[in-house]
């Protein structure tokens, strides 16, 4: 999944790839989520590492602790796993029939990746789910969940609207938005019990 | 434990090639990369064991959830990017070039006359039985997941049929690449396994 340009040359050579690298070229990536700016590194030198591991962190949180250790949370890992992967996927499907120029892995990358500021938002929740509930509690909640979303979105479209032909544009960004909303829900409408 | 069964393999091959082979090449059978071999086999193993063990390792699900996905993870990243080159000489990768445009790229090395650049034969058995057997065992895994109604295990069986499963694939379509015709690849490799398994047996027993 680690796809950094790679140097030709003989690929019996001793030299590893430096894991080192890979890592290097997961944080750049975070890095601009969190500033977006048209650039192509997100784009180019795709990888699906940062994905997973969002997804896995966003899983992790999103569990319900509870006294039974049957169910102790197992539903709801599989879930956010399948909702975040097939979401993505789907949303790809439907911007290569609209007609977009972006590969497969691309679009996975870039949908993946942009879940960051969601599972900052989903942190902070925990957080302040630590304080006493009440209106107040919530508010802070939804304000943050909100301000994580709008950067999402504006985050992926930045990359993604690109290779959409313009008329076609709304369409292509609407699942888009749809996608990070019903991550968002399930972020706003946690109750650790 | 790992390395000892390995060398034994490498004890009949020698003994096996011989007796049998009349190929010029120069007898391969030391294991050149013994770390990138052991842990080519120890995250796949590992990921089968947890998995099938999990009630008895332990109770709670998310963790073995997430011990399965970290060994399946790590397993992708060292077959593709490490003990593929190491062990047989073959990496891929996908390339973006100017025009956005992507390209899958399959590569093995050329045959060297150099000593240490020839591909060892018992490496060679290790990586390839590897690579094959696991994917083929989380297939099975996903099939009774499904027949025996374990549906939440369903997502990491299908990670792992996928993330073994691309890897299976890469490394084939790179051999497949530097010989060109698989269908003849295909049947004299089958071909071969069969009759050293066969013989092998034969001296062992």
């Amino acid at each position: 999944m680690a796809e950094a340009v790679e140097s030709p040359g003989d690929p019996g050579t001793a030299s590893p790839r430096p894991l080192m690298r890979d890592l290097k070229a997961v944080g750049k990536k975070f890095m601009h989520v969190l500033y977006p700016r048209k650039s192509n590194t997100l784009l180019r030198d795709w990888d699906l590492w940062g994905p997973l591991i969002l997804c896995v962190t966003l899983a992790l949180m999103l569990q319900r602790g509870s006294a039974d250790s049957e169910k102790d949370g197992g539903p709801q890992f599989a879930e956010v796993f399948v909702i975040v992967w097939f979401g993505a996927v789907t949303i790809t499907l439907n911007s290569k029939l609209l007609g977009g120029n972006i590969s497969f892995f691309q679009s996975l990358c870039v949908l993946g990746y942009c879940i960051l500021p969601l599972t900052v938002a989903m942190l902070i929740c925990r957080l302040v789910l630590l304080a006493e509930p009440g209106p107040v509690n919530f508010m802070v909640r939804l304000f943050v969940v909100i301000v994580m979303f709008a950067w999402s979105i504006v985050a992926s479209t930045a990359f993604l609207a690109d290779s959409q032909p313009p008329n076609r544009k709304a369409l292509a960004v609407y699942p888009v938005f749809l996608f990070y909303f019903v991550i968002s829900w399930m972020i706003l409408t946690f109750t650790p019990q | 434990m790992l390395q000892q069964d390995s060398n034994d393999d490498t004890e009949d091959v020698s003994l096996f090639d011989a007796e049998e082979e009349t190929t010029n090449r120069p007898k391969k059978s030391k294991i050149r990369h013994p770390v990138a071999s052991f842990f080519h086999l120890f995250f796949r193993v590992s990921a089968i064991i947890v998995y099938l063990l999990c009630e008895l390792l332990s109770s709670s699900f998310i963790a073995c959830m997430v011990t399965i996905i970290l060994l399946l993870s790590c397993d992708f990243w060292a077959v593709k990017n490490v003990t593929g080159r190491l062990m047989v000489g073959l990496r891929w990768w996908n390339h973006i070039d100017e025009d956005g445009k992507s390209h899958w790229v399959f590569e093995s090395r050329k045959a060297s006359p150099q000593e240490n650049k020839t591909v060892s034969e018992a490496e060679s058995r290790i990586f390839w039985l590897g690579l094959i057997a696991c994917p083929v065992l989380w297939v099975i895994f996903a099939f009774s997941a499904l027949f025996s109604f374990r549906v939440k295990w369903l997502a990491v069986v299908i990670m792992g049929v996928v993330l073994q499963g691309a890897n299976l694939y890469g490394y084939i379509r790179c051999k497949v690449g530097s010989r060109k015709n698989f269908t003849s690849m295909a049947t004299s490799y089958l071909g071969k396994q069969f009759l050293r398994q066969n013989t092998g047996e034969d001296q062992t027993s």
